[in-house]
């Protein structure tokens, strides 16, 4: 008999280290001796332990508190950063000069700290070959992603000099039919990558940029893929972890995206978000403040 | 007033008193920016906990390097666990009520949350390990609210990495079985 009390948490932390059921089961029943009690919490213990190592734990373990350092005239790969043209809520996004293997100008974003970086890499390589399958002239193509030298993710798309939809009819004060000819293209560049088997999962205005061409507005939805690999934590079913994690307003995303309920979004989730756009061009506001 | 510079200035001076003198700091930057957040940004925006406690970092520290600034991550970790269980507390009674109102705790809003039930089922939870072992309900508050890494928490708490670790596995496995109680075999 051990002399001193029965310690469940030096037991616990020996134990979960023992990988073989048996072996852990026999240094538990060694341990905890007689002590059938402290025996039952460990298990217990180690039962919450294995089911779901999920709780509580936040999804961002790479997360620092430094301010992301990429600053214009800095290196990103194989490309360099010029001026920045915009920053978001997921981080700052700047032109960029590709070198090699073509020279290019394209949008590079930096995506802000509180993500980790290969997860967010490992969802966008997974649904690269489906992005790459997407053509169409309403699209922003997203053309690369990696990480930068100090460990964050970073996406590079196409080039885009537009500004949100909402806006542009509203400076151009387009008429109602003009803006649904617009909405129409968003449409069908939705329609084409769902076609492919894409969803946005983040179509809100300043995703949906207005650029002119030989003096026609064209539409272009950036953002394709970007949105599911840094957006996941919003599907993915990890009880209590995501208390903490979003605070927002919700305001183009579908009541499943929004409840997490566990049910995995489909391309009805886009449709939704169009809905809300189509609502917003024609009323001036959003459906749910 | 105090501002946070000089209060993490104190403390690396040695003035232990000081730390105290964070939360409230903290807590006021936090709401603050949390609702300019909601007016300003973009709707459909989303914000994260983590986020806003990075941003009131640099806003309130910026580039300034103190020995201590964990303890500014601690009064963070714990700002931001009360604001959470505010809102949850409201959103209750909300439901109860039926107000259909905009929230008026500076209209933040969680997009994927859980019932606040179970979110006040944590804390109670998390309540009871502080008086247990205060420590690691520490571990908790700074990885879970102030979503540090385990290497920061273990910095700031003072301990080894190996032994952040073996807190954060007790703590968190005993945290859900007093929530859940044991499975039925």
């Amino acid at each position: 008999m051990p002399t001193k009390p029965l310690d469940e948490e030096a037991i616990f932390n020996a134990a979960r280290r023992i990988e073989a059921p048996e072996d852990r089961a026999k240094f538990i029943a060694q341990a905890c001796g007689d002590d059938t009690g402290v025996a039952e919490r460990v298990r217990a213990l180690l039962d919450m332990h294995e089911r779901d190592s999920g709780f509580l734990k936040p999804p961002n373990q790479t997360a620092d508190y430094e301010p992301i350092a990429e600053r214009p005239g800095a290196r990103v790969g194989p490309y360099r950063l010029m001026e920045q043209i915009g920053e978001g809520g997921f981080g700052l996004v700047f032109v960029a000069e590709q070198q090699e293997p073509v020279k290019r100008k394209v949008a590079l974003k930096v995506i802000k700290p509180g993500m980790d970086t290969k997860q967010v890499i490992a969802r966008f390589s997974a649904e690269r070959q489906a992005l790459a399958m997407m053509d169409h002239p309403n699209i922003a193509r997203v053309l690369d992603a990696g990480a930068t030298d100090s460990g964050r993710p970073y996406f590079v798309m196409e080039l885009v000099r537009g500004i949100p939809i909402t806006d542009y009819c509203d400076q151009n004060q387009l008429s109602p039919r003009d803006r649904l000819e617009l909405f129409i293209a968003v449409c069908q560049a939705v329609q084409h990558a769902h076609q492919k088997g894409i969803i946005h999962r983040d179509i809100k205005p300043s995703n949906v940029l207005v650029t002119s061409h030989d003096g026609k507005p064209v539409v272009k939805v950036i953002d394709f893929g970007v949105a599911k690999a840094i957006h996941q934590q919003l599907t993915e079913r990890t009880v209590y972890t995501q208390f903490a994690q979003m605070i927002g307003t919700p305001l183009y995303m579908s009541p499943e995206q929004a409840e997490m309920s566990g049910l995995d979004i489909d391309t009805r989730s886009d449709i939704y978000s169009l809905g809300v756009l189509l609502y917003e061009l024609l009323t001036g506001t959003t459906p749910f403040d | 007033m105090p501002d946070v510079t000089q209060v993490l200035a104190a403390i690396d001076a040695g003035d232990n008193l000081a730390a105290d003198r964070l939360l409230p700091l903290v807590y006021d930057e936090l709401r603050k920016l949390a609702a300019a957040k909601m007016a300003s940004e973009q709707p459909g925006q989303t914000l994260s906990a983590t986020a806003l406690v990075h941003e009131a970092y640099l806003h309130l520290v910026g580039e300034q390097q103190f020995e201590n600034r964990a303890h500014f991550f601690a009064a963070a970790a714990e700002a931001m666990r009360r604001i959470l269980i505010d809102r949850a507390r409201q959103r209750k009674s909300l439901k109860r009520g039926g107000d259909r109102q905009r929230l008026n705790l500076d209209n933040l809003e969680v997009a994927a949350e859980q019932t606040p039930d179970d979110f006040l089922a944590l804390d109670e939870a998390l309540a009871k390990l502080e008086i247990k072992d205060q420590r690691k309900a520490q571990l908790v508050k700074l990885r879970f609210f102030a979503g540090m890494t385990n290497e920061q928490a273990a910095q700031a708490l003072g301990i080894s990495t190996s032994t952040a670790d073996n807190d954060w596995a007790y703590a968190r496995a005993w945290l859900r079985l007093e929530i859940e109680g044991p499975r039925a075999n």
